[in-house]
């Protein structure tokens, strides 16, 4: 049996357990009929089996969460990876990368944790109760065989329509929280607007809706758990009418066997165990939805782009008729000629792909349609919009550009990039600690940052992704002035729509 | 504190849907005691009646015990369905009328001093901490029901003996105690722990998901995701801290149950079907009580959930009707320069010298730090009423809501005609890119603007801004993202709007061509 269903089997510990509790109030009550003494032994049974369920509960948590979280780790580990650091074809956004990195492995261990050793014990334990219930009564037994099969197929039926209630009602919901949120978000330029009031009637009205509309789904969805619901409250009327019948020697048929109280009371106490396998695996049905969904998302991940393979020495760059068409949008197509130095502004406004058209050149995406020539990895540098900044010191930070960088060659970077000034007005030197959120840096010091390393990385090839957004006149023209003098020696590709870098490069390329 | 939060969530309406629900789980709890004590019962007096021969048989009546119990196994499985039915309708109103309340609550504040929850992360919480309250909603009939149920079964014990039912009745009484201080033990550490690591995972991945191409590049994958599996680690462990704790409580409450069977066959005085009917009326009555570990075991995440939303909801106000007529244009002052009605004025400076702040203090979303007065009066004491009949804004970042294109024009003030947002747009040089849109104005836009570009969003936002009508028109960086030839033709336009409107302008911006609009530039750094 696989690893994962340590759990399911924990589950059939408990029954042993509730099997040894029903054995000792049969034998508890016995006593008290025939002799009305209660047994020691009895009472021992009773406490050794609450005790066997305890334990095999808290075994069944252990276990499952342990399985859970090796199987969402080993899904996670590579998503992670893949959506941070290798190519592909059309990389996912921010928002839906961070769902498929954290909130869907997430979910696959409630899914794997609460779902999963409930349906090993939901197909197991129904035929362990029988059987256990069969050494006591075998109409008993077959009393629980025979509600059993109309139980599934008012499961069939209810569960069907209620699983498509129930879908649609997860879509609806989420619907109105989306709208909620969007408009709690949005309050600020709501407020500016004097539209207090009409938004406010706006998510009231949806709410009311949903809630209405809500409650008519729920009266379908609730009838899968009513249909279990009856068959577990049948299974134990059943059993208790035909034991006392028989007991009273009253049934209308011939008995097949002859029961003692003992035998009675234990398949009793055994009947709502029956059901209560499956009503657990009710209770996690809406971790399954959505563990699934999950899952699915997680298959669909694109796989890693292959790169095309590269010359060792970066000898110029040349795009032909490329284009890049994703579904919504298409951006180029863009030709253009690079030799060992000099430099080409990607112009276009915010929005029309200048950073996947960079992404492209870096062999980071696929291209649908034309050619640019393959450049080996290691001889590009990317000077980024918003720099990656983990938490260690800034030298740390730039080395990630070259892990053997001198300190002297990391303190030349940062000079050349103009970040000396706020080194020195915070006092502070190549060993200033940076935070993940870059410890107070400003969006143009960051921006510095990501340009030193890339000078500090000494790549052939320099891809920048809009160095002057979001900069005063001067700033902008300092990078610029850098941009030229890293051109004298080497390629510089600049996504831009600032007219001083567009002036700055020797060719501009439209988008 | 939390307590008035769900009673005041359930007012109304919602609250003789509760109180049916509360019956219906009355019902379904007694009938579940009932069900097993009284087979328990039968099945004991049936065996002893058998023993006791033909007449003991004859006298024995076995019709009304074996009805009732078909009976009970249907009432059961209604009221069990009625329940759920009616609490989730009662905590659907409930918050239904609850989100409109406290959405109401929220937009009445001025913005300058309302609590920011416009970052990813503040909204989310939100919606989790709403859903939790939707949840104790549900729950809210079950526990006084199981309260009930549990004094019914003890009610049944009594018939086992007066020592049993009074051992079983302390062992019930001290159930909640018990399983609030399991709950406590084994789940609030790993619950607080659990959401603070993974806040600090999911900042860490965007972080370093934003910066895709530069990993790919430096080839620095491994360590990035070693340190992201590391933070994931952390949460990993709390998680399965915390589901390990749910295991120890469900183990506990199991325990308990048969030590309630066991104390009631100790104490038990009676015949021997009366014991059985105690003994499985014991029984359950413990199964009664599995929701108050449930909620006890959410306990700890949903208080911290529940003090956060009580201070919002104690917030004052309500959102009242805006009235659409113009206001007269007051007379500004920026730091020592005046400026009229009508003027147009750049604000320049470098980068993060705090332009935008500026911006923003006039549209009365942030408190001023700039010297500046609207008609004589410090910005800072001028009501959110007077700053937004005086200006419009189109913001850095444009700001749209979900919803369609004509949605989002429709904000700037109630009554715009189409043919108005029309002409909004073409001023914003966005006309000919809505009309090829298959669904024109109504095209949605989706998450954060969707099907629009960067550029396209901004000029968006200058549409709406025109629309509001407003004395003043606040730009900040308008033109942002556009190419040079649309830059030049949305300035032209922009500028014969102004003149026809005799509308002023306050604009920040780093292009040259917006800057062409206004006729004074005003240094930020002079600006004390």
């Amino acid at each position: 049996m696989r690893k994962k269903n340590t759990a399911g089997f924990a589950w059939l510990i408990d029954l042993a357990g509730a099997a040894l509790f029903a054995a000792g109030i049969a034998i508890a009550v016995t006593g008290a009929a025939t002799s009305g003494l209660i047994e020691a032994e009895a009472v021992a049974l009773i406490l050794v089996g609450g005790l066997v369920r305890a334990v095999a509960v808290g075994l069944v948590h252990r276990l499952a969460i342990t399985g859970a979280q090796r199987i969402a780790a080993a899904r996670r580990l590579p998503v992670i990876r893949r959506l941070i650091g290798e190519p592909m074809a059309e990389p996912p956004s921010l928002g839906a990368s961070a769902v498929l990195a954290i909130d869907h492995p997430q979910a696959i261990e409630n899914y794997q944790a609460r779902f999963m050793p409930s349906r090993f014990a939901a197909s197991a334990a129904p035929l362990f109760v029988i059987a256990v219930t069969a050494f006591a009564s075998l109409v008993a037994a077959g009393i629980l065989l025979a509600t059993f099969i109309p139980f599934i197929l008012g499961m069939i039926l209810a569960g069907t329509a209620a699983r498509r209630a129930s879908e649609e009602q997860l879509g609806a919901m989420g619907q109105l929280s989306g709208l909620f949120v969007d408009r709690v978000r949005g309050l600020g330029i709501i407020r500016h607007f004097r539209a207090e009031e009409r938004v406010t009637r706006q998510v009231r009205g949806a709410a009311n809706d949903l809630a209405d509309r809500t409650v008519s789904v729920l009266r379908i969805a609730f009838l899968s758990s009513a249909v279990l619901e009856f068959f577990s409250a049948l299974a134990v009327a059943l059993v208790a009418v035909y034991c006392g019948f028989s007991l009273l020697g009253l049934l209308p048929f011939p008995n097949p066997e002859v029961l003692t109280l003992r035998e009675a009371f234990f398949a009793l106490a055994m009947a709502p165990e029956f059901y209560l396998p499956m009503r657990r695996l009710a209770a996690a049905y809406h971790e399954k939805q959505l563990g699934e969904a999950a899952s699915d998302a997680l298959d669909q991940l694109p796989e890693p782009l292959v790169r095309a393979p590269a010359e060792a020495a970066f000898t110029g760059i040349a795009a032909n008729g490329a284009r890049i068409d994703w579904p919504g949008r298409s951006i180029g197509p863009v030709s253009f000629a690079l030799g060992r130095t000099g430099m080409i502004a990607l112009t276009g406004p915010t929005g029309s792909g200048k950073t996947s058209l960079l992404a492209a050149i870096a062999g980071q995406v696929a291209l649908t349609d034309g050619t640019i020539t393959p450049v080996a990895p290691d001889n590009i540098a990317w000077a980024a919009q918003r720099p990656l900044i983990l938490p260690g010191s800034l030298a740390d930070n730039l080395a990630l550009g070259r892990i053997n960088a001198t300190q002297d060659e990391i303190a030349e970077a940062i000079e050349r990039v103009g970040l000396s000034p706020m080194l020195a007005a915070r006092g502070a030197g190549l060993d200033l600690i940076l935070d993940h959120r870059g410890s107070g840096l400003s969006g143009g010091e960051r921006r510095r940052l990501g340009l030193a390393r890339a000078i500090l990385a000494g790549r052939s090839l320099t891809l920048a992704d809009e160095p002057t957004a979001d900069l005063d006149a001067d700033s902008a023209r300092d990078i610029t002035a850098l941009l030229i003098a890293l051109a004298r020696d080497h390629a510089v590709v600049v996504a831009t729509h600032d007219p001083i870098v567009i002036e700055a490069a020797g060719e501009e390329v439209a988008l | 504190m939390n307590r008035e939060l769900i009673d005041n969530a359930v007012r109304g309406r919602t609250a003789t849907v509760l109180r049916q629900a509360f019956w219906y789980a009355l019902l379904a709890g007694i009938s579940s005691v009932l069900l097993l004590a009284l087979s328990g019962w039968f099945l004991t007096a049936a065996a002893i009646a058998g023993a006791g021969g033909v007449a003991a048989v004859a006298a024995f009546n076995y019709l009304i015990p074996s009805a009732a119990i078909r009976g009970l196994a249907i009432v059961r499985t209604g009221s069990r369905y009625g329940e759920r039915l009616l609490s989730h309708r009662a905590a659907l109103t409930a918050m239904a009328d609850w989100r409109g309340a406290l959405f109401g609550k929220l937009a009445a504040q001025d913005s300058r001093t309302a609590p920011d929850l416009s970052g990813g992360d503040a909204s989310a919480r939100l919606i989790g901490d709403i859903e939790a309250l939707e949840d104790l909603i549900v729950r809210r009939p079950t526990r006084p029901a199981s309260l009930a149920a549990a004094l019914f079964a003890v009610g049944l014990t009594i018939l086992s003996g007066w020592m049993a039912a009074l051992a079983l009745a302390l062992l019930l009484a001290a159930l909640p105690f018990l399983l609030k201080h399991a709950a406590t033990r084994w789940t609030r550490e790993p619950a607080a722990e659990a959401a603070d690591a993974l806040g600090e995972l999911r900042a860490a991945f965007v972080d370093a998901a934003a910066a895709r191409p530069e990993i790919i590049s430096y080839g620095i994958a491994d360590r990035v995701a070693q340190r992201l599996e590391d933070l994931a680690a952390r949460v990993d462990r709390a998680n399965a801290a915390l589901f390990r704790g749910e295991g120890h409580v469900a183990g506990l409450l199991i325990g308990y149950g048969t030590v309630a069977a066991a104390a009631v066959l100790l104490f038990a005085q009676s015949p021997a079907a009366l014991i059985a009917l105690g003994l499985l009326a014991a029984t359950s009555s413990v199964e009664a009580m599995a929701a108050f570990a449930r909620t006890a075991m959410r306990q700890a995440s949903v208080e911290q959930g529940l003090a956060r939303l009580a201070l919002l909801t104690g917030l004052e106000g309500e959102p009242v009707r805006a009235e659409a007529k113009r206001e007269a244009a007051l007379p500004l002052a920026i730091g020592a320069t005046r400026i009229v009605p009508g003027e147009r004025i750049a604000i320049t400076g470098a980068s993060g010298s705090g332009k935008t702040r500026l911006i923003e203090a006039l549209a009365g979303l942030r408190a001023p730090v700039h010297t500046l007065r609207l008609n004589d009066t410090p910005l800072a004491e001028c009501s959110q009423t007077v700053l937004t009949g005086q200006f419009a804004l189109s913001p850095q970042d444009a700001a749209l809501l979900a919803g369609s294109i004509a949605d989002n024009l429709r904000l700037a003030r109630p009554g715009i005609s189409e043919d108005q947002m029309r002409a909004a747009l073409h001023i914003a040089c966005l006309d000919t890119r809505v009309a090829a849109m298959p669904d024109g104005l109504d095209t949605l836009l989706g998450e954060s603007g969707g099907i629009l570009s960067g550029g396209e969003r901004k000029r968006l936002s200058l549409a709406r801004a025109l629309l509001a009508d407003r004395p003043w028109l606040l730009l900040d960086e308008p033109t942002e993202g556009l190419d040079a030839a649309t830059e030049a033709l949305l300035v032209t336009r922009l500028g014969e709007w102004l003149d026809a409107t005799g509308t002023g302008v306050i604009l920040v911006s780093h292009r040259q061509a917006p800057l062409a609009l206004a006729a004074r530039h005003i240094p930020i750094d002079g600006i004390d």
